[in-house]
């Protein structure tokens, strides 16, 4: 009996136990979920942190990459834009402008379809100058739309102003140009040369990702800006072009009529030798006749003559023998220009002919009182005909002694030149040469108006046969001179 | 080697004169006495019955198969206007069929893939067959019932691997080429046996972000909610944007920003393109997605992108075990050539480098890829990807 109480309140001492450890036990259980319940509300916080962090890092990814995207077709665009604007740059021609706006480039630009346009303000119309992406039938169309709204367009190309899908706040006519062009994005950028017709230029696509940027406004103006530009350079070059060809159209015309006349003269001049030529040879013999006859009735073998008959007879002989002289010198320029005059050229000591001139007129230099001078290089040898450049000599010197008064000097200098020609100079302290007649003095029978040349008689051909004698050597002749200043005569000639 | 390959390509954009082009030097590289099968890939504008006659009239009776792409791929470069054409000869011991499937809307896509899977094995009894190729419309809603369909009567872990077609963006048609046939709503492929060896390796790059979430509603590939609410406020949360945003930025976020889907089991997620966003709430997916399934935002950058190529090339040289490939079939998805941008090349030129210049790699730009989750071993469901690249190396 004992035993069995004992065994109840042993029973309900461990139950208590029980009881009190499976209290405890549930106390500490709900402490644990208690716990557990704090982490997994501490672990949901910081996934809905996270998440929140994930919305940031996808807000600013997109942004990112919006950009990124944007900065790849500016980059490509650029590119191609470079490419573009080379190719157009190098053409010149109007027409060829448009045409170099290839299907590659408008894809590496993002467009697939395009048409440029120019106002013709004599048709009074859009003139289409290219398209790409479009049927003939398509392009027929659109052709019909522009006319259409031809008001529009110029007035957008008046405003100078680049417009999109993007950037067109009125819808309907947004709406109304996508449908003109066939696409779900476009950029319209006017064409503007400074002078002759502006246009405008369409890009346009169907792809319905792409939506028009910023980016893609300012490429399309800097295109069709390229293309405005490259119609005002070949524009200005057509002008130019025009120009010069009318020039060159001028200068041959001029050239022809000039060439006529150098053929007119030269005729009208060989006439003139040849009627000089003939001449000359009719006047030589009566002229030795009359010669003849007068030194015939002055030796008095006919009769003794009256004194003033003789006179009259010694005035004849002068008179044929200055008559005489200006023959032979016309004959002589006749026959050098006509070339029938050949020079007998040799290699000749320079200062030998001068030598021999000096021997003719030292006489008469010594008369005149003039003191002559020669200064020549030593061992000049020249390729000369020695008679005619002695002829030369003569006349030049004789010159100098007519216009140097007593007491006056005439110098000749000599001397090679690098080019190959020897140059002689003959100065004088004469009355000299008015600038105004420097050049006419070579013609034939020009003769200077001065007090010396009316009390001397002369033909006026010397100077005209020294120059065609210096030519016909192939070399140059000249004078510089001034009034009251002496004159220096200078040739060259070819050495030997 | 049991498998000789001569590819062509033109860039030609009239059809007669590409695909002569193209054959041409396909010809000029292909050393085999006989022609065994052609593979055709052409970007939209070139994929017309044309060139397929233009094929055919001179290599008559030779089985082609192939389909159209956004761009197509050839060695390290892809062309916007291009046609692809190769040229294979195999050795005896190399066992392979053609088929297709046409109607698949109104046969129901499962049951088009069990009609295509059953005109696949055609021939094959009692030869061990080895690998599966497909090339499917780029627009069918659910391409996993096709595939579903297929594993149906090739073998729910039998190595399937294909591309669904595109066009240019447009979303308007895509083609399937089968021998003198341009086709839309169609599946083609080729069946493999005997002696062939395989590399495969797939891979996206993208990354998980944020909470996971729970598909409350869906049919097909378009899911009604998320979370019990509207399938939109997942992006309009995230993106703290309303609906006509999300649908104005759709190019960015379906790139960047795919659903992924959790595949118990799988260390990848399988992704999932948004197609269009409707004003309804709900998201269209370019592939199907089960009601239940859980989903994570994913996010991607050029770099995961790479990364993930490289992965994948790793994959290919594993599954092969140091015999060598006589050619790559590459299926690159259109999103990676738009996020890649002008990086889109430097993908393809690290894959070119790495199987070296003997090696042709040929494919396109696609609308979804068909493969093991895991390329390793390729045993186990063939699912619908979107956003990865997929290499295939075939070696005698």
């Amino acid at each position: 009996m004992l035993s069995y109480e004992y065994l109840i309140s042993i029973l309900g001492v461990a139950f208590l136990i029980i009881i009190i450890s499976l209290v405890a036990f549930v106390l500490s259980k709900m402490e644990k979920i208690k716990g557990l319940s704090s982490i997994i509300e501490s672990l949901n916080k910081s996934l809905d942190e996270m998440d929140e962090q994930a919305k940031l890092i996808v807000r600013t990814d997109i942004e990112l990459n919006k950009t990124q995207e944007e900065l790849d077709k500016k980059i490509a665009g650029l590119y191609t834009l470079q490419k573009l604007s080379r190719a157009i740059s190098t053409t010149l021609e109007g027409s060829q402008i448009f045409k170099m706006v290839e299907a590659n480039y408008l894809e590496s630009l993002g467009f697939e379809k395009t048409c440029g346009f120019l106002w013709d303000s004599q048709k009074n119309e859009f003139l289409l100058q290219m398209s790409i992406g479009y049927s003939e039938e398509e392009m027929s169309a659109i052709k019909a739309a522009i006319s259409k709204d031809r008001d529009f367009f110029l007035n957008f190309i008046r405003n100078e102003k680049t417009t999109s899908s993007m950037s067109l706040t009125d819808i309907a006519l947004k709406n109304k140009i996508e449908k003109t062009l066939r696409s779900t994005a476009f950029v319209i950028a006017p064409i503007l040369p400074k002078e002759g017709e502006k246009g405008f230029f369409a890009v346009a696509t169907e792809n319905t990702d792409t939506s028009i940027t910023d980016g893609d406004e300012e490429l399309i103006t800097i295109l069709a800006n390229e293309i405005g530009q490259a119609l005002e350079n070949a524009r200005l070059f057509e002008k130019t072009w025009h120009t010069q060809q009318q020039l060159e159209q001028k200068v041959e015309e001029r050239t022809r009529e000039l060439t006529n006349a150098l053929n007119a003269v030269k005729t009208i001049d060989k006439r003139k030798s040849d009627f000089v030529s003939s001449v000359s040879h009719e006047l030589r013999t009566p002229l030795t006749s009359i010669k003849g006859y007068a030194a015939i009735l002055l030796t008095g073998k006919l009769g003794t003559l009256p004194p003033q008959a003789k006179e009259r007879l010694e005035k004849i002989n002068r008179h044929s023998d200055e008559l005489g002289h200006i023959v032979n010198n016309l004959l002589d320029i006749s026959r050098i220009e006509s070339g029938k005059m050949v020079m007998n050229l040799g290699k000749h000591s320079l200062k030998e002919i001068i030598g021999k001139t000096d021997d003719l007129l030292s006489g008469q230099l010594k008369e005149n009182k003039i003191t002559f001078s020669i200064n020549i290089d030593p061992d000049i040898s020249v390729l000369v005909d020695p008679e005619q450049i002695g002829r030369v000599l003569i006349n030049l010197i004789g010159n100098a002694m007519k216009f140097t008064p007593a007491g006056g000097k005439i110098n000749i200098n000599a001397r090679r030149l690098n080019d190959g020609t020897a140059q002689v100079d003959i100065s004088d302290t004469g009355c000299g040469i008015a600038t105004e007649d420097l050049e006419a003095i070579f013609e034939e029978f020009y003769r200077v108006e001065n007090t010396i040349n009316q009390k001397v008689r002369g033909t006026g051909l010397g100077l005209a046969l020294v120059k065609r004698i210096i030519k016909a050597h192939q070399g140059k002749i000249w004078v510089k001179s001034a009034v009251g200043s002496g004159s220096t005569f200078s040739f060259t000639i070819q050495q030997g | 080697m049991p498998i000789n390959v001569g590819v062509g390509l033109s860039t030609n954009k009239d059809p007669i004169l590409a695909a002569q082009e193209a054959l041409q030097h396909a010809k000029t590289n292909f050393f085999h006495e006989k022609i065994g099968l052609v593979f055709i890939f052409a970007t939209i504008n070139l994929s017309t019955p044309v060139i397929l006659k233009t094929v055919l009239a001179s290599i008559p009776e030779v089985p082609v198969i192939g389909c159209s792409g956004a761009a197509v791929i050839y060695d390290e470069k892809s062309y916007n206007n291009g046609l692809v054409i190769m040229l294979l000869g195999f050795s005896e011991g190399v066992y392979f069929n053609t088929a297709f499937v046409n109607n698949i809307k109104n046969k129901t896509p499962i049951t088009a893939g069990e009609e295509l899977g059953e005109k696949l094995l055609y021939g094959f009894k009692n030869i061990p067959r080895d690998l599966g190729l497909i090339f499917c419309d780029g627009l069918i809603d659910n391409t996993q019932d096709l595939v579903n369909g297929i594993q149906e009567k090739l073998g729910r872990s039998f190595p399937l691997v294909g591309a669904c077609a595109s066009d240019n963006l447009k979303y308007a048609r895509t083609n399937i080429f089968h021998n003198n046939d341009l086709l839309s709503d169609s599946a083609c492929g080729v069946l493999w046996g005997g002696k062939i060896n395989f590399g495969l390796g797939i891979k996206h790059g993208w990354k998980p972000l944020g909470k996971q979430h729970l598909v409350t509603k869906s049919y097909g590939n378009i899911i009604y909610e998320i979370d019990s609410q509207p399938a939109t406020y997942l992006y309009e949360d995230y993106l703290g944007c309303n609906v006509k945003k999300l649908q104005s930025e759709l190019r960015f976020i379906s790139v960047l920003y795919p659903i992924g889907i959790y595949v118990p089991g799988e260390e990848e997620y399988l992704l999932r393109n948004i197609r269009s966003i409707g004003s309804d709430g709900t998201l269209i997916l370019q592939g199907s997605i089960p009601e239940s399934s859980q989903v994570r935002l994913m996010i991607g950058t050029k770099e995961s992108c790479l990364q993930a190529t490289n992965q994948a090339i790793d994959d290919v040289n594993k599954g092969f075990s140091g015999k060598s490939a006589s050619f790559v079939l590459i299926f690159d998805s259109i999103s990676r050539y738009i996020l890649l941008g002008r990086d889109a090349g430097k993908e393809l030129e690290i894959i070119k480098k790495q199987f070296g210049p003997e090696i042709p790699v040929v494919g396109l730009y696609t609308y979804g890829e068909q493969a093991p989750l895991t390329a390793i071993g390729y045993r186990g469901k063939v699912y619908l990807h979107n956003q990865t690249v997929t290499l295939l190396a075939i070696g005698g």
